[in-house]
């Protein structure tokens, strides 16, 4: 068993787990946060993105033990005092969801890009979304999102 | 019809999104249930055996397993025989050869992934742990993947109650009339195409609880699919047990594309489980379960035959299908006879039709309607027939497609199938689009591309196809209005993406003139199972629910004007209604519509049945080919679409993308490969199985073109599954495009850059 | 994945220890080889051994003519370096393109080494440079390191400590991308190196490659036009449902000619 102390969305946890639990299945099962999805088993659709002290990463690609002492933010801890971030907003008055699967990974995604590149082209924000798969909305409105997000995020004081 | 319903403008961001940009939304695997146990499948590792023994000693001893469900409780139970959906007259008075089905396989096992076992346990880990525990043997059988080679003499035999694995052969249309045509054409062009077997792929993995209630001996199941009431009739038929006694909840569905509208094998093991342990168990797949057996889609090949006189104009087309099934026949299989025959001739006039359809069954997984369901099959085939023909006549492609449409008079037309199309422009549908993808500048872009060392091709796809109607004997919807004046749809369709809460509230907010805010849609309610009414899919539920919904509104309206009549004081004749309110010139006062329901809810039932909508639309994609490595790329897609009136412009420009994007994907990579020899699925995971990403569509320059509707009061045409229908041929006429002027005739989907540069560099090294 | 032990290591030498007494564990460090292994139940170790973040494993610096880069580094470290842009700008576009983003965020050169697929990126970039990748135990020269299918010259319990790359004069790669997984199904990297030209070639074959025949013709005539009709031998070259010989043939020529005009500042 291992004893795992994380910080997820500014809240500190304690869990003792299985060696072999993944980080999403902590987030998900342990911590009941199930915004974080699982949507494939080859690390390439990115549904399971979060942020690990500030880097976004593939939480089905973790074990639970390797975030110890780690700080997480996952989709429930980007909207502020039910504010919705910039993304989250972007992403629906792009409406670049449709089922909303992908979402929260697509999300988290587009965070770490802007994170990197405030100001990306197209082709930065394909290539800063290949590890998301989405299967309903062919991308056009995501990327159009992402564009958005970055407009909002630069207009925003830090 | 009510002009008002569609008079407003749509909302920005939709009802659904506040909880899935958070993260809030239930999807299937957030659920659990006090007391669940956790079920995996043990899963056949090879395409065709007879199962000799299954042993489940070893796996019982494992710790924390609570029971091991296999076949033998499957035929005990009598879970045997699924519905079938193939109910076509066959060719000679044939019936069709509907191979048995235990939801866990009992004497044999017929493609990689079959369930022949479910194991329960406290653990999702446990029960993993335990499968591994599970012995199965078998006997190998040699097995067989295509379906051609299937239907062939001498072929390894799936079932013995399907001879020569034929399990349905139909024809459509008239035979001699088509011969007598060919025998007078002046140009006959000949393609044998092949639509690809793919895995729709929807981003959520199947999740499921059943839970037995031994009191009622009823079940629930927690499940994602694309409605209940498909479901629970295949379900009800597939085990036996009444309708009655099968409830589902549903929450947010993840995509669904067809492929969650049939009821699976795993329905019933789960509920088989859930009654011997007398506890729910709950299970979620992976995606290399989802790619295994989650059923496929299209899987057609054809030999298709187009005559023209002298003029370019179609006298007769002939089409001969097999149809790859898998190893059984899936519940949802019936789009690929019924779609394609509806639309045969596509957007043009064929005085003279014949098909022949041959369903065989391989030792793959079953096919299912997946987006279109046959409709973007046909369009393919008779766009590409009609791309080649303008080829071999050396006629502009487009010119070719204007002398053959059918024109705006002949509506409605009753095709040589015996559908009638409603309504279009297609003249009018073909210019527009020519216009917006600026067909004439090509020869300026084809030259700038060429100057950079590429390829360029342009492909055009007029397509029409049928959408609505659907199976049940009418749609249902129940508004319940409160004291506080919020109205409640509960319809029993289910939006997997489709945006209905939003799309169905702003119809019956729009019909009560209320903000939309005051309506909220539940699909799937747990108590409101007993609407009768469709699935979602087919394109056909703001056709069939978004229609009743506005009935059900006009009759709350009415249904609440003899009590606003008293309060007013006035006759009910004298009573207006307006933006929420009722109200009298006799009177000052005025009835808020929640008031009618102060002392409790106000329901009304509507009902409706509406027939098939036609939309039709003309797509234009062109591509530039990188010689070198054979790779395409998508350098523009333009899109002309009549889907009648529209009631929330964004949801439907974003079903076009989608779909679009699913075509373009199926074209230039998608495809499940089976290994001929073994059956071993060699596309098993995302590492192999192709799906498209950012970038593929770099954006769609759309307009509408709409013809109205007087099918449904909205005037809507569903819009779900065009996307697809137009990119398959419009992106596979591009590429072949492209490759033309080197000598290169028809290449099949998928064209991946391995394919395309073979085809390049034979041509140049003929050229030599 | 089956049941199994998580230890982190405080020190490389805990590491290597742990790994002596204990054979059937792994080393994890990004993990992003080894976890997707383990969830397909593909191997079964003891324990993993968890050396991410382990100070004698990191840090990236040119001195002395050499680029060295600590085998823990991540490949978003790789590619963000003003260090590695400045020394070898094409090793920091190489890294800019394994898998995705989320995968740079975790992945390091030195599990990517130790595993050698025969499609990822670095082992091209470290056989084109002739580095040098220095263990717990010896230093290996590149040319000796790869020894095919997911095969390497480490000994049990060898550790790589981090990855010393010669400043080459020039250097380009150029990738096709595998259109499913994103891997290399040809990945060339070109060098002009002090030891003269050098051509390595991933995602073709079983295992990276030095394609002589280039190596030679280019130290003539360093021009594309050189690598015209030069012999590749096919037949030992991958061949599957995405891409067979011929065409992966096709792909190293056409990608070594890419990286040819990358390198003259052509596109």
């Amino acid at each position: 068993m291992a004893k795992v102390t994380i910080k997820v969305n500014g809240k500190n946890y304690t869990k003792a787990v299985e060696d072999r639990m993944l980080l999403v299945d902590l987030l998900r099962d342990e911590l009941k946060l199930t915004g974080t999805h699982v949507g494939c088993d080859t690390s390439q659709c990115g549904c399971c993105t979060v942020h690990i002290d500030g880097r976004a990463v593939k939480s089905c690609s973790m074990l639970a033990a390797q975030a110890n002492g780690a700080s997480i933010v996952t989709i429930e801890g980007m909207a502020k005092k039910g504010k919705l971030h910039p993304i989250q907003r972007a992403f629906s008055e792009c409406h670049g969801l449709q089922c909303g699967f992908c979402t929260p990974g697509m999300i988290m995604a587009t965070a770490g890009l802007l994170k990197d590149n405030p100001n990306p082209t197209d082709e930065q924000i394909y290539k800063g979304l290949e590890g998301n798969l989405c299967r309903c909305t062919g991308y056009i409105n995501i990327v159009k999102a992402v564009k958005m997000s970055a407009k909002l995020l630069r207009g925003k004081k830090h | 019809m009510s002009a008002k319903a569609h008079d407003h403008h749509d909302p920005v961001g939709r009802v659904e999104d506040a909880r899935l940009v958070t993260g809030a939304g239930t999807f299937a695997a957030d659920w659990n249930v006090p007391g669940q146990l956790h079920g995996y499948f043990v899963r056949s590792d090879r395409a065709h055996a007879e199962i000799v023994a299954v042993n489940v000693e070893e796996a019982l001893k494992h710790p924390g397993v609570k029971a091991v469900v296999t076949g033998a409780d499957a035929v005990h139970a009598g879970y045997v025989k699924p519905m079938h959906a193939l109910n076509f007259p066959g060719k000679g008075g044939m019936q069709t050869r509907a191979p048995e089905r235990p939801v866990l396989a009992h004497t044999g096992v017929h493609f990689v992934g079959e369930a022949v076992a479910l194991v329960v346990a406290e653990s999702a880990e446990a029960a993993q742990d335990a499968a591994e525990r599970v012995e199965v043997r078998y006997r190998d059988l040699p097995a067989v993947v295509s379906p051609e080679e299937a239907l062939a003499q001498g072929a390894p035999q799936l079932h013995e109650n399907v001879p020569n694995n034929l399990a349905l052969e139909v024809e459509v249309g008239d035979a001699a009339a088509v011969e007598a045509a060919f025998a007078r054409a002046a140009h006959v062009t000949r393609l044998k195409v092949e639509v690809t077997r793919v895995a729709p792929n929807p981003m959520e993995p199947r999740a499921y609880i059943a839970a037995y209630d031994a009191r009622a001996d009823s079940y629930t199941l927690h499940v994602c699919c694309q409605g209940i009431t498909t479901l629970r009739r295949h379900l009800s038929v597939y085990t036996g047990v009444p309708e009655e006694k099968l409830h589902f909840e549903v929450g947010d569905v993840g995509g669904g594309f067809g492929q969650r509208t049939p009821a699976y094998p795993e329905h019933g093991a789960l509920m088989l489980a859930a009654r011997q342990t007398g506890r729910p168990v709950r299970w979620v797949s992976t995606r290399a379960e989802g790619i295994a057996c989650d059923t496929h889609g299209r899987a057609n090949v054809i030999e298709g035959a187009l005559a023209l006189d002298r003029e370019g104009r179609f006298t007769a087309m002939r089409l001969d299908w097999v149809n790859d099934m898998g190893a059984y026949l899936s519940p949802g299989s019936m789009g690929h006879i019924r779609n394609t025959s509806t639309c045969m001739t596509g957007v043009y006039r064929i005085p003279a039709l014949y098909a022949t359809y041959r369903v065989a069954l391989t030792n793959t997984n079953p096919v299912s309607s997946y987006r279109g369901a046959g409709r973007p099959d046909i369009a393919y085939t008779v766009e590409r027939l009609v791309s080649q023909a303008a080829v071999d006549l050396e006629m502009d492609a487009a010119e070719l497609r204007r002398r053959n449409l059918i024109p705006r008079e002949a509506f409605p037309y009753k095709t040589p199938t015996g559908s009638t199309y409603e309504n279009a422009d297609l003249p009018g549908l073909l210019e527009k689009a020519l216009k917006l993808a600026d067909w004439k500048g090509y020869a300026k872009r084809r030259a700038q591309t060429e100057r950079s060392g590429k390829l360029r091709g342009i492909g055009i796809a007029t397509v029409i196809e049928n959408t609505g109607a659907g199976q049940a004997p009418k749609d249902e919807i129940e508004l319940e209005l409160d004291a506080g004046g919020t109205v409640t749809v509960y319809t029993v369709s289910k939006s997997q993406g489709h945006s209905h809460e939003t799309t169905l509230a702003m119809i019956v907010a729009g019909a009560l003139e209320l903000p939309l805010e005051r309506v909220r849609v539940r699909q799937c309610a747990l108590e409101k199972q007993n609407l009768i009414g469709g699935h979602t899919g087919g394109s056909r539920t703001t056709v069939g629910a978004g229609s009743v919904c506005h009935l059900a509104a006009k009759k709350l309206i009415e249904h609440g004007r003899p009590a606003a009549a008293l309060e007013l004081g006035v006759e009910p004749s004298q009573v207006e209604y307006a933006k929420g309110v009722y109200r009298s010139k006799e009177s000052k006062r005025a009835v808020k519509l929640g008031d009618i329901a102060r002392a409790k809810p106000v329901s009304v039932i509507a009902e409706g049945k509406f027939g098939s909508t036609f939309p039709n639309g003309c797509h234009i994609a062109e591509v530039e080919i990188d010689p070198g490595t054979g790779a395409a790329v998508i350098a523009s897609y333009c899109a002309v679409d009549d889907i009648g009136t529209v009631v929330n412009h964004t949801v439907v420009e974003g079903q076009l993308h989608g779909g679009v994007a699913q075509g373009a994907g199926q074209i230039l990579g998608e495809k499940v490969v089976y290994d001929r020899d073994s059956g071993q699925l060699l596309t098993g995971s995302f590492m192999d199985y192709y799906m498209p990403r950012a970038g593929l569509l770099p954006a769609i320059r759309g307009a509408e073109h709409p013809t109205p509707s007087a099918v449904s009061p909205l005037g809507v045409k569903g819009v779900g599954e065009s996307g697809c229908t137009g990119s398959l041929p419009a992106v596979a006429n591009a590429v072949m495009d492209a490759l033309a002027p080197l000598g290169i005739g028809h290449l099949d989907m998928p064209l991946t850059p391995a394919r395309v540069w073979h085809a390049i560099h034979a041509a140049r090294k003929g050229n030599d | 994945m089956y049941a199994l032990n998580y230890v982190k290591a405080k020190s490389l030498r805990e590491a290597t220890a742990f790994i002596a007494r204990n054979p059937e564990a792994k080393l994890l460090a990004g993990g992003m080889t080894l976890i997707p292994t383990l969830k397909q139940r593909l191997a079964r170790p003891t324990h993993v051994v968890d050396i991410a973040n382990l100070p004698e494993l990191r840090g990236i610096a040119a001195k002395g003519g050499k680029l060295v880069i600590g085998a823990g580094t991540r490949h978003h470290e790789v590619a963000t370096s003003a260090a590695v842009r400045k020394a070898i700008p094409a090793l920091s576009g190489l890294a800019a393109e394994i898998g995705d983003p989320q995968v740079r965020n975790r992945g390091t050169i030195g599990g990517s080494l130790a595993n050698n697929d025969p499609a990822a990126d670095y082992p091209a970039a470290v056989l084109g440079l002739a580095a040098t990748v220095v263990t717990t135990q010896r230093s290996i020269a590149a040319d000796d390191f790869f020894q095919g299918l997911f095969a390497t010259a480490l000994e049990e319990g060898e550790v790589i400590v981090r990855v010393e790359f010669p400043l080459p004069k020039r250097a380009a790669y150029s990738k096709f991308h595998h259109p499913a997984s994103g891997y290399a199904m040809a990945g060339v990297f070109i060098a002009q190196t002090a030891g003269g030209v050098r051509v390595a070639v991933t995602g073709a074959g079983p295992g990276v490659f030095r394609w002589t025949a280039a190596e030679a013709a280019l130290a003539k005539s360093f021009s594309s036009a050189a690598l015209e009709g030069l012999p590749l031998d096919a037949s030992g070259l991958n061949n599957d449902i995405h891409a067979d010989r011929e065409y992966r043939a096709n792909l190293v020529r056409v990608m070594a000619k890419r990286a040819l005009a990358k390198l003259s500042g052509r596109k």
